[in-house]
C-alpha cells in the first residue's frame, strides 16, 4: 500500500470521535469516504485517504510523517509528548483528567494508577511529589478501591462513574477536547492543501461551540 | 540454558544503535565525502572535535546526553550537538577576528531519542560553522550553500524553511511579561495552537497591535507574501530591524534556491539571535538539516547548519545494491596494472580458479585476469 498518490492523509481515532471527526470535516466542505467494509483499515477518497487508528496511534502516525493530518484528543497528545502542529480545537469530546481518591483520604499520595503514566509523571513532578506510577489499560478506578493505588488519574467526561463508584475528583489537571494536529512538514510542503482545510475546519469549530 | 543466555548477550547491541553493512555504509563514506568536499570547495577548512566532553550542567542537551565517570570522579559526557562543542573551541583556541570558516563530521549521542525513522540514539552529522564575522552575506552564504548540500544528496526537491526567531523574542520581550506567561505564549506559537493563544493573551492582558502581531505569528508562514504580512506585525524597532536583516539576505541569494518562511517557528527563540533554518522533502516528515545564526551565544559573531547523514540518506532512499569489483586479479602484480587504471580490483585468495570462477559469477565480477591475461569467468 503507497500513500503518496494522495494528496492529503488524516488519521482518525476509532470509536464515537471518529463519527465527530467525520461530522465536521463535512461541515468543513471535507467530506471523508466511509468505510467499504467492516473489515478496512483505511479508506481512499478523492484525494484523501483516511486511517483508522487506536486513538494513542494518531499522534505516532501524524509525527512520523505517515499521517499529515489527525484528530486526537487533548489527553492523549500530552501522553504521547509528539511534537506536533495543534492548530484547530474541533471542540467536540470535551473531559479533563483528573486526580481521583477515595474520599476521606488525605495522606500522601504513593502510588498513583492511570492511563497516562507520561502525563501523571510530569505532573507529579511538577507538585514536588514522589510517588510510583502503574501503567493500568481500563477500569482504573478499580484501582483505589482495590487498594492497588491510592490514587488514579484519568479522564472524566461528567463524574458519573467516579460518583457511582464512591470516589471523588479531587483536583482538575488538564482540560481536554478533540483537535487537529499536523505534521510539521506537510503543513509546510501541503500549504496549498491543508491551510484551507485548517481555516475552514476552524470556522466549523467556531459555529459549533458558538 | 545460562549459557544461551550469555551468549545471547553477547551478541546484543544498545538501542538505537546499529550496523551499517557494506551497501549502506558505502553511501554514508560517499554522501560524507561529497558533502565535505563541497564544503571544502566553498573555503571551510576541517576541525575535528572530542567525543568526549566534561559535563556541563547548562548544556542545552545536558538531560539528555550519556554521562560517564572518569577515574578522579569528574563527570563526563558523550558529545551531543556540536555547536556547544565548536563554540567552545572557538572561544578559546581562535582569534576574535574572523571570518573563520569550519567544517565538521561526526558521531553524536542521546539518551532518550525515540527510536525508528532516523531518531537513532547514535547518530551522524556534517555541518560547517563561520565564526568570528557577522553580516547578511554570510547567512546568504549558509543558505546557498546548504541548498548546494542538499541537491549533492540528490534531494532536488527539498526545501528550505527559514524563521526569524528574533522577530519572535522582540515580540514577546515587547509584551514585559514574566518569564512563565511568555514561555507559555511561545509553547502555543510553537505548536500553532492559536486558539490557546489567544486565551492566554486575553488573559495576561496584552492587547492591541502587539496581541495581533503575536496572534499573526503561527499563520505566517508560507512564501515571500508573508515577509510584507510580517512588516505590518513589526511593532518594535528592533523587529524592524529583524526584518531587515532577513530581507538583505534573501536579495543576496542565488536563483534557484527560494526558502519557504514560518515567521512562528522559533524552536529555540532565546538562542537564535537571527535567521533559523530548516530544510524538509516530501513524504519524510523530519528536517534533514537545521542552523541559523546565534551571535552572542558563547561567542560575538557565529552562524551554521548540520546535516542530518542518517535523515537524508533515508529521504534519499536506500542503496540497491553492495559495490561489485571491477576485477579479481590472480597475482599481485596484475591487481596492481588494473588499479593502476582506476580499477576496483580483488585478489584471489586461492588457486583454485573454479572456486574463483564461482565466487565472481556469485559476485557478478565480470572479469578474471592474471599474468596471461584474461581468465574466462
Amino acid at each position: 500500500m503507497t500513500l503518496s498518490g494522495f494528496d492529503w492523509v488524516v488519521a482518525l481515532p476509532k470509536g464515537r470521535m471518529m463519527q465527530d471527526a467525520y461530522r465536521i470535516f463535512a461541515r468543513a466542505g471535507y467530506p471523508l469516504p466511509a468505510a467499504a467494509g467492516e473489515r478496512e483499515l483505511w479508506h481512499a477518497g478523492d484525494g484523501v485517504a483516511v486511517l483508522e487508528l487506536r486513538g494513542g496511534d494518531v499522534p505516532t502516525y501524524v509525527d512520523l510523517g505517515i499521517a499529515d493530518v489527525g484528530v486526537a484528543g487533548r489527553d492523549v497528545l500530552l501522553e504521547a509528548g509528539r511534537d506536533l502542529y495543534e492548530p484547530v480545537d474541533l471542540g467536540f469530546g470535551a473531559c479533563r483528567l483528573s486526580l481521583i481518591r477515595r474520599p476521606d483520604d488525605e495522606a500522601p499520595v504513593r502510588r498513583v494508577a492511570s492511563k497516562y503514566p507520561r502525563f501523571t509523571q510530569a505532573w507529579l513532578r511538577s507538585r514536588g511529589l514522589v510517588a510510583d506510577v502503574v501503567k493500568l489499560s481500563g477500569n482504573v478506578e478499580l484501582a483505589v478501591l482495590t487498594g492497588l493505588a491510592d490514587a488514579v488519574v484519568d479522564v472524566v467526561q461528567t463524574g458519573h462513574t467516579i460518583r457511582a463508584a464512591g470516589l471523588v475528583e479531587v483536583e482538575v489537571l488538564a482540560h481536554s477536547s478533540a483537535r487537529l494536529v499536523v505534521n510539521r512538514s506537510a503543513l509546510k510542503l501541503k500549504r496549498a492543501v491543508l491551510w484551507p482545510l485548517i481555516e475552514r475546519l476552524r470556522a466549523a469549530a467556531r459555529t459549533t461551540s458558538g | 540454558m545460562e549459557r544461551d543466555a550469555r551468549e545471547e548477550a553477547r551478541n546484543v547491541i544498545p538501542e538505537g544503535t546499529r550496523y551499517y553493512l557494506p551497501p549502506e555504509a558505502q553511501a554514508r563514506l560517499e554522501l560524507t565525502a561529497r558533502w565535505r568536499a563541497l564544503f571544502a570547495a566553498w573555503g571551510y577548512a576541517p576541525v575535528e572535535l572530542p567525543a568526549l566532553e566534561i559535563f556541563d550542567p547548562a548544556h542545552p542537551l545536558a538531560e539528555r546526553a550519556f554521562k560517564l565517570v572518569d577515574k578522579s570522579g569528574r563527570v563526563l559526557a558523550l558529545r551531543s550537538e556540536f555547536t556547544t562543542a565548536l563554540v567552545r573551541m572557538a572561544r578559546t583556541q581562535l582569534e576574535p577576528a574572523g571570518p573563520h570558516r569550519l567544517q565538521y563530521a561526526g558521531r553524536l549521542w542521546l539518551r532518550d531519542s525515540e527510536v525508528g525513522l532516523g531518531r537513532l540514539r547514535e547518530f551522524a552529522q556534517v555541518g560547517v560553522e563561520v565564526f568570528g564575522a557577522s553580516s547578511p552575506r554570510i547567512d546568504a552564504e549558509l543558505l546557498s550553500l546548504a541548498a548546494e548540500a542538499l541537491a549533492a544528496a540528490g534531494l532536488a526537491g527539498a526545501r528550505i524553511e527559514v524563521g526569524l526567531p528574533a522577530f519572535v523574542a522582540d515580540l514577546l520581550d515587547a509584551t514585559g511579561l514574566e518569564p512563565e506567561p511568555v514561555r507559555r505564549l511561545h509553547a502555543a506559537i510553537d505548536r500553532k495552537n492559536t486558539p490557546e493563544l489567544a486565551d492566554r493573551l486575553e488573559r495576561y492582558g496584552v492587547r492591541g497591535a502587539l496581541a495581533e502581531a503575536l496572534l499573526a505569528l503561527p499563520d505566517l508562514f508560507g512564501g515571500r507574501e508573508v515577509l510584507a504580512a510580517a512588516r505590518r506585525h513589526a511593532v518594535s524597532e528592533r523587529a524592524r530591524i529583524d526584518l531587515d536583516w532577513l530581507e538583505e539576505v534573501l536579495a543576496l541569494l542565488p536563483a534557484g534556491v527560494e526558502p519557504l518562511f514560518d515567521l512562528g517557528m522559533a524552536r529555540a527563540y532565546d538562542y537564535y539571535s537571527g535567521i533559523h533554518f530548516r530544510a524538509y522533502t516530501p513524504d519524510f516528515g523530519l528536517p534533514l538539516l537545521g542552523g541559523g545564526r546565534y551571535d552572542g551565544a558563547g561567542v560575538p559573531f557565529a552562524a551554521g547548519f548540520a546535516l542530518g547523514l542518517e535523515r537524508v540518506l533515508e529521504a534519499a532512499g536506500r542503496p540497491a545494491a553492495a559495490p561489485v569489483p571491477d576485477a579479481l586479479a590472480l597475482d599481485a602484480d596484475t591487481a596492481r596494472a588494473l588499479r593502476a587504471q582506476g580499477l576496483v580490483v580483488e585478489l584471489a585468495w586461492t588457486d583454485d580458479l573454479d572456486e574463483l570462477r564461482a565466487y565472481a559469477r556469485a559476485r557478478g565480477i565480470p572479469r578474471i585476469a592474471g599474468p596471461e591475461g584474461e581468465v574466462r569467468p
